[in-house]
């Protein structure tokens, strides 16, 4: 019987709604990130093999596809950062009405997008 | 103190030490990203990014593993395949940034 229980969050019975969805996007991009700090960990240590072995990554960095993967690595630790503030104000007892929820989930959301931009442009030193 | 109380102070202050340094990290990887391997090296080698880069690998491997882990609690059902599974993401979340930060003081 306990078997057959539906697991947490119970995608398949609830009618979707804002915070669930951005409680299901914060656990994917946190699997995400978990990827992507290990590459950035292998890339790191790819520097220890010397100039003439990094060239292959440096052309890739310096590809549209580069570009893009940095602007998205950009926005999912910018959305994990918001998200992760919202959970904090959370735990502090702060933010359960519903319609402040909602309101926190709408920044997390519009905020990511313009802080990907904006480190974008800080990394580039355009701003 | 119970050890999940324990486990979700853990994550929290993980994630409080976490989040300035990874907007840290994330501004300098879009400023050197596509630069020259001497450009790389010459920011790593810089105490002040070792000292940041290493705290931001420990913050982020600590926190993104007491967080899988709650991921293997939720959706895992064999007990002894959580177990496992917990503990090769615990030694890997030493050992991965262990060799990171070695590496980045090997580099000059």
């Amino acid at each position: 019987m306990y078997e057959k229980n539906p697991l947490s969050p119970h995608l398949q019975i609830y009618r979707w709604h804002l915070s669930m969805i951005l409680s299901i996007t914060h656990r994917i991009i946190g699997a995400v990130n978990s990827v992507a700090m290990i590459l950035i960990c292998l890339w790191t240590i790819s520097l220890l093999f010397g100039e003439e072995n990094y060239e292959m990554i440096k052309i890739l960095f310096q590809s549209f596809f580069g570009k893009l993967l940095i602007i998205s690595l950009s926005w999912s630790f910018s959305f994990h950062i918001l998200s992760e503030i919202r959970h904090l104000i959370w735990d502090l007892g702060y933010g359960f009405d519903l319609k402040i929820s909602k309101i926190t989930g709408i920044i997390t959301i519009i905020g990511s997008l313009v802080l990907t931009v904006l480190i974008y442009l800080l990394g580039k030193n355009l701003i | 103190m119970h050890y999940s109380t324990k486990k979700w102070l853990a994550i929290k202050c993980s994630s409080v030490i976490l989040i300035p340094l990874m907007f840290w990290f994330i501004v300098n990887l879009a400023s050197i990203y596509d630069e020259s391997y001497i450009e790389i090296v010459s920011f790593f080698s810089k105490t002040s990014s070792k000292a940041l880069y290493s705290l931001f690998l420990i913050a982020a491997f600590s926190f993104f593993s007491l967080t899988i882990s709650e991921v293997f609690e939720d959706y895992v059902k064999n007990e002894r395949i959580k177990n496992v599974a917990t503990k090769i993401l615990y030694v890997f979340a030493i050992v991965m940034p262990l060799i990171t930060i070695l590496s980045i003081f090997y580099l000059n």
